[in-house]
């Protein structure tokens, strides 16, 4: 009988493949096995032999059993390891399928620069482009005959309208619609009359910003200008202000900020003088307040104009401006 | 507009600043400057020299000449100017010795090309007995259109208003008004309209000598980008330089009577102008005229008849003050920019008129020795109105500001730049500030905020109440539409509003249904975009070139004419994707493309536009609205490749999709498959909507699963497969429902004469 248990577990240590041990676990361990005989045998012994029987048994069936198991998942494992060997890929070639394309160079920074002021509790507002006299000029305080529209070329429609030549007029629609105290941006497409070269467009990007509450001081259009640049540069600017005109504003700035490639030294991008005009602001004229419908004695406020194009070309180092409306994959395929 | 340094220190005692330095100080307290040059390099170290002796020089066309001078004193040098003789008043400039033809040149005598003031190189200069030297200068340059409220800063003396108050020091007044003699001219003035021209005042002068203007003055004019033309002619530039202020001069022989006129031009006049250019002239033009008609153009430009020439001996000095929106008016109407128009264009102050004429008499002394003036003064206007002052309130001022400022600082600035502040601080403005540009508080904050710097305010947060802002839906509508379409392979273009005629023919869209631009700025520019097709279309063309497949989008807006009123503006979503295949899968895909964008839209057959392949184009709904349409477009248009596309009325599409949460059901579904024979050109989705009407009750979805043609079916049918899943929300359906949802679709079928297949 030992003798028995002892091939049965040679032949298991022996077995060479999975389907070999497995023939041996049937006629060893199986239901018709040679174990599950001896067992039924078992009733007609006395019991005296019957204890000895069961033990021995017990004792064979547990060694042939964990000897199976330990051989069974050798096999397995060898298996497993020549299947995942034989799944090897190579995970350096290209992955299939489509690449998601990307948005214009323009609505990403105009995206950017909306969630900012939505941060600072702005409205982001949007205006036609196709206006009229009244809201593009008049009611910026730039009449007929100021010599302020030599300063925009424009682009007269039959019917006597115009392509807006600034998002100034969004101004004069956000007061109107939504009223004092106002926090505001309008971002959008703006028209030139000018001839297009490397740095002029006659289709570019503005944005417009305004703020109209009881005391709005220059101090605070300053400090919105600084967090406004600090954001869009991701770094502290050091920004200056100095007297410029536009009618709608009084007083009127030019805004420079600090030139961001020398720190100033002097360079060809700041043409040495250290600083870089970025934008256009003021302190909103009361007339274009009065315009609006809005109490200049009770409210003011600032506006300040940025060239969200310009910004574009300076974030992204394009030196041509005609790429961005050139609808060239090869340039647009890039952001 | 350019500004001398030399002569705004002129105006200056002990300026100290250098050009270089004043520009940046011009730009942060006043007016955007462009940039400073050096003018007359060669002057630096030039001074007069008389020629005492002149020798040949053999087998050469040179000189050798002695010339003495104070500075340096006798000098020999070789000249090969033509003009150079004994007895010259030259310009000796000490430039290295050098040998020429074996004799040492110890300096050089200068032409004006070689002075850096003009580019005449034909001669060494000759001065007349006495004349000054100019001196080497800078010029400033000024942006025009910082300027554009500040008709002061439109001469030296007003910038030089600006630099004393900026620098602390005394500004001296140029014109000295007690040389002007008693009223009453021996011209007569008629005004026909004082609100056009505000003021008309002149001066006869007679014994006049025209000549050319001496060095000094030419050069002056010249750095400052004037043409030198004769004394007279440049007496009138350079004190409009100097004071803002346009001057005129006529020849008074050639003048038609005494009396001159100011009035509209009448209908049919013209004159030919100083350019020798004929303009033109109608009654909203205003001209100075004599008896026999026109002689300048108000603001504008002088007539060529009575022009100062070398005959000359009387003129008629005018100085005058127009509307400032007349002049633009004509100017702009003419075509005709001058120096004087874009001074007058800025609102002149009346008070120079006079002021100029005072100069001129001073200047004139010099310029054209033995002039004399010919009775008083011609003087004729409306009563200059009087500027309201403006009450100053401190702390408003500061709040303003944002910054705290102590009063004698506020009234020192303000009466550096010569406003008049009395003990309250009511505040008069200046005659030359008073005309455009100061009327409000809000314009002395200005005038303060620049002159403390506006560095010295603090950035400071504002105080404001918080509260949510306004979001138009439209914006984050956008924002969804352009991320999930660039999540589809999609690239954003923009393209321009601008289309051609050509365009519109093209694609077959009528050319008078487009707003027409009045001024295009090129040929091909002329329309405004009804769709954004064009764009798109030039965009797969050209990428075309360089790829063999892509994606694009653009999102715009579509301008659309309207009777009477202001064009309509749509926005619109065009994608495209262009293949180079068989052209199924980008049809399919810029449908799949569009559920994402808009999900339950629905695609319906309808009748193709000029652009479109005809056999494959669709209109696309959502519900019962037209929301776009899907098609290819037509073969003529793509050159190589197909081109699908999709085009979507943004403003049609509803903003946001309101979810609702319906209950899961608690009881199972069962699903058929049902097949229908059906011609060729059947469309699916028509027989799926029958399916679903026929199948009525107990029906969950009907959905589409495949299509066949081929044996055994005959030539010309398919067979379309569609799955039923049917089902209630309170029970299980038994075999008997299912049964009969079935049998309803397959009888409404056979009732239409279809047949199933099975």
């Amino acid at each position: 009988m030992q003798d028995f248990v002892d091939s049965a577990l040679a032949r298991i240590h022996a077995a060479t493949t999975a389907d070999e041990l497995e023939s041996v676990r049937v006629e060893v361990l199986g239901r018709k096995g040679v174990i599950a005989d001896l067992s039924k045998d078992m009733g007609k012994l006395a019991p005296a032999e019957r204890a000895e029987r069961g033990k021995f048994i017990n004792t064979a069936k547990q060694a042939l059993e964990s000897a199976w198991e330990g051989r069974k998942s050798g096999f397995e494992r060898v298996a497993l390891a020549a299947r995942l060997d034989a799944e090897w890929l190579d995970l350096t070639v290209p992955a299939p399928g489509r690449k998601p394309g990307s948005l214009h160079p323009i609505t990403q920074i105009q995206w950017e620069i909306e969630d900012l002021f939505r941060s600072l509790g702005f409205a982001v507002l949007d205006g036609p482009e196709v206006e009229t006299e009244h809201h593009n000029f008049d009611a910026l305080n730039i009449p007929a005959d100021h010599p302020a529209r030599d300063m925009q070329d424009t682009f007269w429609l039959e019917g006597g309208h115009l392509l807006r030549t600034h998002t100034s007029p969004v101004q004069v629609r956000g007061m109107e619609k939504l009223g004092p105290p106002l926090r505001m941006i309008a971002p959008g497409r703006v028209f030139r009359n000018e001839s297009v070269d490397a740095s002029h467009e006659h289709t570019f990007y503005q944005l417009e910003g305004m703020m109209i509450d009881r005391n709005v001081s220059v101090g605070n259009l300053i400090y919105f200008m600084k967090t406004l640049l600090g954001a869009i540069f991701h770094r502290e600017v050091t920004v200056r202000l100095r007297p410029g005109f536009f009618p709608f504003v009084e007083p009127g700035f030019e805004l420079d900020i600090r030139c961001l490639i020398c720190g100033g030294d002097g360079c060809p991008v700041c043409k040495q003088s250290g600083w870089v005009e970025l934008l256009p602001c003021g302190l909103v004229n009361p007339k274009v307040l009065r315009a609006s419908g809005i109490d200049p004695a009770e409210w003011n406020g600032f506006a300040f104009g940025l060239g969200l194009t310009r910004l574009v070309m300076m974030r992204y180092a394009i030196g041509d401006i005609r790429w961005l409306q050139s609808g060239d994959l090869r340039f647009l395929g890039q952001f | 507009m350019k500004f001398s340094y030399n002569w705004i220190s002129e105006f200056i005692d002990g300026l100290e600043p250098s050009a270089e330095s004043l520009e940046r100080i011009i730009t942060i307290k006043t007016a955007e400057c462009e940039g400073v040059d050096s003018f007359g390099r060669g002057l630096a170290g030039a001074v007069s020299a008389e020629v005492e002796s002149v020798e040949p020089i053999e087998g050469s066309k040179n000189v050798k000449a002695t010339v003495l001078t104070n500075l340096y004193g006798r000098k020999t040098v070789v000249c090969g100017a033509p003009n150079c003789r004994t007895g010259l008043h030259a310009v000796y400039v000490p430039v290295a010795p050098k040998t020429v033809g074996g004799i040492v040149s110890d300096g050089m005598l200068a032409s004006e090309s070689d002075l850096g003031v003009s580019n005449d190189h034909a001669g060494i200069i000759e001065l007349t007995d006495n004349e000054r030297l100019p001196a080497l200068d800078h010029v400033i340059e000024i942006d025009n259109k910082s300027i554009t409220h500040r008709p002061d800063l439109w001469g030296h003396h007003g910038m030089a208003r600006e630099v004393a108050a900026i620098t602390a020091k005394l500004l001296r007044e140029p014109a000295n008004l007690s040389l002007l003699p008693e009223a009453g001219g021996p011209v007569k003035i008629e005004i026909e309209d004082t609100s056009l021209c505000l003021r008309y005042s002149a001066l006869v002068f007679e014994n006049v000598t025209v000549r050319r203007s001496p060095l000094w003055l030419r050069a002056r004019l010249t750095s400052i980008g004037l043409n030198p033309i004769n004394n007279i002619v440049d007496l009138t530039n350079y004190i409009m330089a100097e004071l803002a202020q346009p001057m005129h001069a006529f020849d008074r022989e050639k003048l038609h009577g005494d009396t001159i006129f100011a009035r509209p031009a009448r209908e049919g006049e013209s004159i030919i102008a100083l350019n020798d250019e004929t303009y033109e002239l109608s009654p909203s033009n205003v001209v100075i005229a004599d008896a026999s008609g026109p002689i300048a153009i108000a603001g504008v430009i002088g007539g060529r008849d009575s022009a100062i020439s070398a005959t000359t001996t009387t003129i008629v000095l005018e100085s005058a003050s127009f509307q400032a929106s007349s002049v633009r008016k004509t100017s702009s109407a003419l075509k005709l920019r001058t120096d004087a128009s874009m001074r007058f264009e800025k609102a002149q102050d009346p008070h120079n008129t006079v002021r100029a004429l005072a100069r001129a008499i001073e200047l004139l002394e010099e310029l054209s020795p033995g002039i004399r003036l010919v009775g008083g003064l011609a003087d004729s206007g409306r009563e200059i109105p009087v500027p309201a002052p403006i009450q100053l309130d401190l702390d408003w001022l500061a709040r303003k500001l944002g910054c705290t400022l102590e009063s004698p600082r506020v009234r020192a600035i303000l009466e550096s730049l010569e406003f008049k502040v009395s003990d309250d601080f009511t505040v008069t403005i200046p005659s030359w500030r008073a005309t455009k540009d100061v009327a409000t508080p809000e314009d002395l904050v200005e005038e303060v905020g620049r002159m403390i710097g506006y560095d010295s305010i603090e950035p400071k947060a504002p105080e404001v109440a918080c509260a949510p802002s306004y979001d138009p839906p439209e914006r984050e509508f956008l924002r969804r539409v352009k991320r999930t379409i660039a999540a589809q392979g999609f690239t954003e273009v923009s393209n321009y509003s601008f289309i051609s005629e050509e365009d519109a023919r093209r694609f077959g869209l009528a050319v008078e249904d487009h707003v027409r631009v009045l001024n295009p700025i090129a040929a091909g520019q002329e329309l405004m975009r009804t769709s954004l097709l064009p764009g798109i279309h030039r965009n797969i063309v050209e990428n075309a070139k360089h790829f063999d497949s892509f994606r694009l989008f653009e999102t715009g807006r579509e301008i659309h004419k309207q009777k009477n009123a202001k064009p309509e503006e749509v926005t619109h979503l065009m994608a495209a994707i262009y293949s180079k295949d068989d052209g199924r899968a980008a049809l399919l895909e810029l449908k799949r493309t569009a559920e994402c964008l808009v999900p339950g839209i629905s695609v319906r057959p309808t009748e193709p536009r000029p652009w479109e392949h005809p056999a494959r184009c669709a209109a696309i709904y959502l519900g019962d609205v037209e929301v776009g349409r899907l098609s290819e477009l037509h073969p003529s248009l793509v050159e190589s490749g197909r081109a699908a596309v999709i085009d979507l009325d943004l403003d049609r599409i509803p903003r946001s999709i309101d979810a609702r949460y319906i209950p899961i059901r608690k009881f199972p579904s069962s699903a058929f498959d049902l097949s229908l024979i059906a011609g060729v050109r059947e469309l699916a989705g028509v027989l799926e909507n029958q399916v679903r009407d026929f199948a009525g009750e107990h029906t969950e979805s009907v959905e589409y699963v495949r299509e066949y043609q081929g044996p055994p079916l005959p030539a010309g049918k398919k067979s379309v497969t569609f799955r039923i899943l049917a089902g209630a929300p309170d029970r299980t359906l038994t075999t008997a429902d299912i049964t009969a949802v079935r049998e309803r679709i397959l009888n409404g079928f056979l009732a239409l004469g279809y047949e199933s297949r099975e």
